[in-house]
C-alpha cells in the first residue's frame, strides 16, 4: 500500500502547549490514514491547534474529514483551531465549515423499532385492504355507468390483451398443469396400487385437477404472468405521470386501463382452465399407462363416471373469480405507485403477493361453500 | 491557462449516422463551459460521447493529466450529473452520495458518512439525508447529484440541463454553487444548457451547436456572443426570437 502524501507530527510549541502539524497533500484517496491517524492524535484533549500552514494541497474530502473532526471536538468541549490556513487551503476549509451552513448538528436517521415495525406493516395491511375495498367499489359503479354508456369504455387494446393473457400464457399453463396431473398421477398410483385401487387413479385426477389443482394453478401462473405484468406497466405509467395525463384529458383511467384489464382475465383465466383441465387429466393419463399399464380407454371411462359436468362448473366459477381478483388488485397495486422505479417494484411484489393470499384464502371459501352446497 | 478537456474532430451520432462532425474544443482548468444549442441539436449526445457513455463515430476525447473516458477498473475521474438527476430511487440522498465513496476509497463508514455529508451540506441538503429522491423536489433531486457527482472530488464535473424544469430562486442558487465549484474549488465545469439566464450568469466560454448545420456555428464568451455574432441563429438564440425564413 503506497505511503500516504502527508505527514503528521506532534510538537511542542514555544508556549509549551502540545500541537499537531499536518504537512504534505491532504486528499481523498488518503481519507482513511488521513482520519485515523488525526483521530488517534486528537485523542489527546491537551491539543488545542493543528498547524496546517505546511499543507500544499486540500481537496474538498480532506477538508470535510477535518472539519469534522473539529466539530467532534467542541462537542468534546475540547474545541480545535486550525493554525496558518490561508490561500486554497484556507477557502477549502471555510467551504467545508458546517458553521458556514447555520447548522453542525449531527443528522439522524429516523428512528426504527421493533413495535413501530409491527405496527407499520399492521397499519399498511390495513391500508392496502382498505384501498382494495373502495376499488372494488369503484369498479361496480364504474361497470354500472359504464353499462348505461358502453362507448366510455376503452376497448381497442382488448385484443391485445387478451393474446398477451391468454395465447401467449398458453403454452406454461399447458405445461404445468400436464406437469402437475402427472406427479398428481404418479404420487396417487403409488399409493393405489399398493391396494389393488388402480382403477380409481383417474376419480383422484380427474377431481383434484377439475375442481381445485387446475384452477388454482392456472391462476398462480396467470397471476405471474398478467398480474406483476399489470402492476409493473399501470406502476410505471402512475410514476410517470400518464394516469394524471389521462385524467387530465377527461379519461377516466378505471374505464381506460383497468376494464379492458378486468374484462380480459374475467374471460381469459376460464378459457385457460378449461385447457389445464384436460392437460391435468392427460398428466394423469400418462402415469396411468405408464406406471399402470392402464389402456386409455379404462382411464377415460373412469375418467368420465368420475367427473361431472357440475365438478367442471364449480372451477370454472372458482377460476372466473379468480380471474377478476387477479386483474382487480394487480391494477389497484398499480395505480397505488409511489416514487419511481423501487415504487414500481413494490407494486409489483405486493400485486403478487395480496393475489397469492386472495387466491388461497377464496379457494378455501370456495370449498366450505360448496361442501355446504354439497356440489 | 492549460486545457484540461480537448476534443479533436469528434464526430457523434446514432448508428452510423453522425449528428454532428468535426467538433473541436478546448476546454481550461477551472472554468464553466456551454454547450449550447436548440433542442435536438446533438448536445446531449455530444455529453454522452465526452463522458464515454457513447462510443465516437471519429475523432478523440483527451482528458489532459486526468486519463480518459473511464472504461477500465479505475475510479472515474470526473463526475456527471444527468438530466434527471438519475439518482438510485430507493437509496436514501445519503447512500446515493456514499455509493462512490464506499466503491473507490478506504474510508471506513464513518469517515465516509462524514465526506458525504459535507458533500450534501455543501449543496443545502445535509437536513434531508435520510430522505428518499422520491419524497424531495426536483430542484433537490439535481443539487443531490451534483453532491453524488462532487463525492469523488473530481476535477471535471459534466451537468446535463442542471437548471432546466427548476423555479428562477432554485435555479439562481443551483447557479451560484456551479461558480462556487469552478472559482472556489477550482472545478472544471463543463454542462449542457439552453436556459439563457443560467447561461449568462455562469458561463466563461462555450460553444453553439446546430443540427442543420451539424456542427459547431460559434464560439467564445456567451455575453460576447450575445451582443456581436453575426450568426442570425446565434442572435436568435440569445434573443430568443425566431429564425427570418431562408
Amino acid at each position: 500500500m503506497p505511503s500516504p502524501g502527508f505527514t503528521l507530527a506532534q510538537i511542542i510549541a514555544d508556549d509549551g502547549s502540545p500541537r499537531l502539524v499536518l504537512a504534505g497533500s491532504l486528499t481523498l484517496a488518503d481519507g482513511g490514514a488521513l482520519w485515523q491517524q488525526l483521530r488517534r492524535a486528537l485523542a489527546q484533549q491537551s491539543i488545542a491547534v493543528c498547524d496546517v500552514s505546511a499543507v500544499s494541497r486540500l481537496d474538498g474530502g480532506a477538508a470535510a474529514l477535518l472539519q469534522a473532526l473539529a466539530v467532534e471536538r467542541g462537542r468534546a468541549g475540547a474545541p480545535l483551531r486550525w493554525l496558518g490556513a490561508s490561500g486554497e487551503v484556507g477557502r477549502m476549509l471555510a467551504l467545508y465549515d458546517c458553521a458556514r451552513s447555520g447548522s453542525c448538528a449531527p443528522v439522524e436517521p429516523p428512528a426504527s423499532t421493533l413495535l413501530g415495525d409491527v405496527g407499520d406493516f399492521a397499519h399498511g395491511a390495513w391500508r392496502t385492504t382498505q384501498a382494495i375495498l373502495a376499488f372494488l367499489g369503484d369498479l361496480v359503479v364504474g361497470v354500472l355507468a359504464a353499462l348505461r354508456r358502453p362507448r366510455t369504455v376503452h376497448t381497442g387494446e382488448l385484443g391485445v390483451l387478451f393474446e398477451r393473457a391468454g395465447a401467449d400464457g398458453l403454452p406454461i399453463v399447458m405445461l404445468i398443469n400436464f406437469l402437475v396431473g402427472a406427479i398428481l398421477g404418479l404420487q396417487g398410483a403409488i399409493q393405489l396400487h399398493r391396494f389393488g385401487g388402480d382403477q380409481f387413479l383417474a376419480n383422484l385426477v380427474g377431481l383434484s385437477v377439475v375442481r381445485e389443482l387446475g384452477p388454482l394453478m392456472t391462476a398462480i401462473l396467470v397471476t405471474g404472468r398478467s398480474g406483476a405484468a399489470y402492476a409493473a406497466e399501470l406502476g410505471t405509467m402512475t410514476v410517470n405521470e400518464e394516469v394524471d395525463a389521462l385524467r387530465t384529458l377527461g379519461q377516466d383511467p378505471q374505464r381506460f386501463l383497468v376494464f379492458p384489464r378486468v374484462l380480459t382475465l374475467l374471460c381469459v383465466v376460464p378459457l385457460l382452465t378449461v385447457v389445464g383441465d384436460l392437460l391435468g387429466s392427460v398428466g394423469g393419463l400418462f402415469v396411468a399407462m405408464t406406471y399402470l399399464d392402464q389402456p386409455m380407454v379404462v382411464y377415460l371411462q373412469s375418467l368420465q363416471q368420475a367427473v361431472s359436468l357440475g365438478d367442471v362448473g364449480t372451477g370454472l366459477l372458482k377460476s372466473f373469480v379468480f380471474g377478476g381478483t387477479i386483474a382487480l388488485v394487480s391494477c389497484q397495486r398499480g395505480l397505488a405507485t409511489r416514487g419511481g422505479a423501487d415504487g414500481v417494484g413494490r407494486a409489483t411484489t405486493s400485486a403478487v403477493v395480496v393475489v397469492l393470499f386472495a387466491l388461497v384464502v377464496l379457494d378455501g371459501v370456495f370449498t366450505w361453500v360448496f361442501s355446504l352446497l354439497d356440489w | 491557462m492549460a486545457s484540461v478537456l480537448s476534443v479533436r474532430d469528434l464526430a457523434v451520432g446514432y448508428g452510423k449516422e453522425p449528428l454532428l462532425e468535426e467538433i473541436s474544443f478546448e476546454v481550461p482548468r477551472g472554468e464553466v463551459f456551454a454547450i449550447l444549442g436548440g433542442s435536438g441539436c446533438g448536445k446531449s449526445t455530444l455529453l454522452r460521447t465526452l463522458v464515454g457513455l457513447q462510443e465516437p463515430l471519429a475523432g478523440r476525447v483527451h482528458f489532459r493529466g486526468i486519463g480518459g473516458p473511464d472504461k477500465a477498473m479505475t475510479p472515474p475521474r470526473f463526475g456527471v450529473l444527468f438530466q434527471s438527476a438519475a439518482l438510485l430511487g430507493s437509496w436514501t440522498l445519503l447512500q446515493n452520495v456514499l455509493l462512490p465513496l464506499r466503491k473507490w476509497t478506504d474510508l471506513p463508514l464513518d469517515a465516509a458518512t462524514v465526506v458525504a455529508l459535507a458533500r450534501l451540506r455543501l449543496v443545502g441538503l445535509d437536513q434531508a439525508a435520510h430522505q428518499l429522491p422520491a419524497e424531495v423536489s426536483g430542484g433537490m433531486k439535481k443539487r443531490a447529484g451534483i453532491a453524488r457527482a462532487l463525492a469523488l472530488d473530481p476535477p471535471i464535473l459534466f451537468l446535463d440541463e442542471p437548471s432546466a424544469g427548476l423555479d428562477p430562486v432554485t435555479a439562481a442558487g443551483l447557479d451560484e454553487l456551479i461558480v462556487t465549484l469552478a472559482r472556489t474549488l477550482g472545478v472544471t465545469i463543463v454542462l449542457v444548457s439552453h436556459e439563457l439566464p443560467s447561461i449568462l450568469r455562469t458561463t466563461d466560454q462555450c460553444i453553439m451547436l446546430d443540427r442543420a448545420a451539424g456542427g459547431i456555428i460559434a464560439r467564445g464568451a456567451p455575453r460576447e456572443l450575445a451582443e456581436r455574432s453575426p450568426d442570425p441563429r446565434v442572435q436568435a438564440f440569445f434573443h430568443r426570437t425566431t429564425l427570418p425564413p431562408s
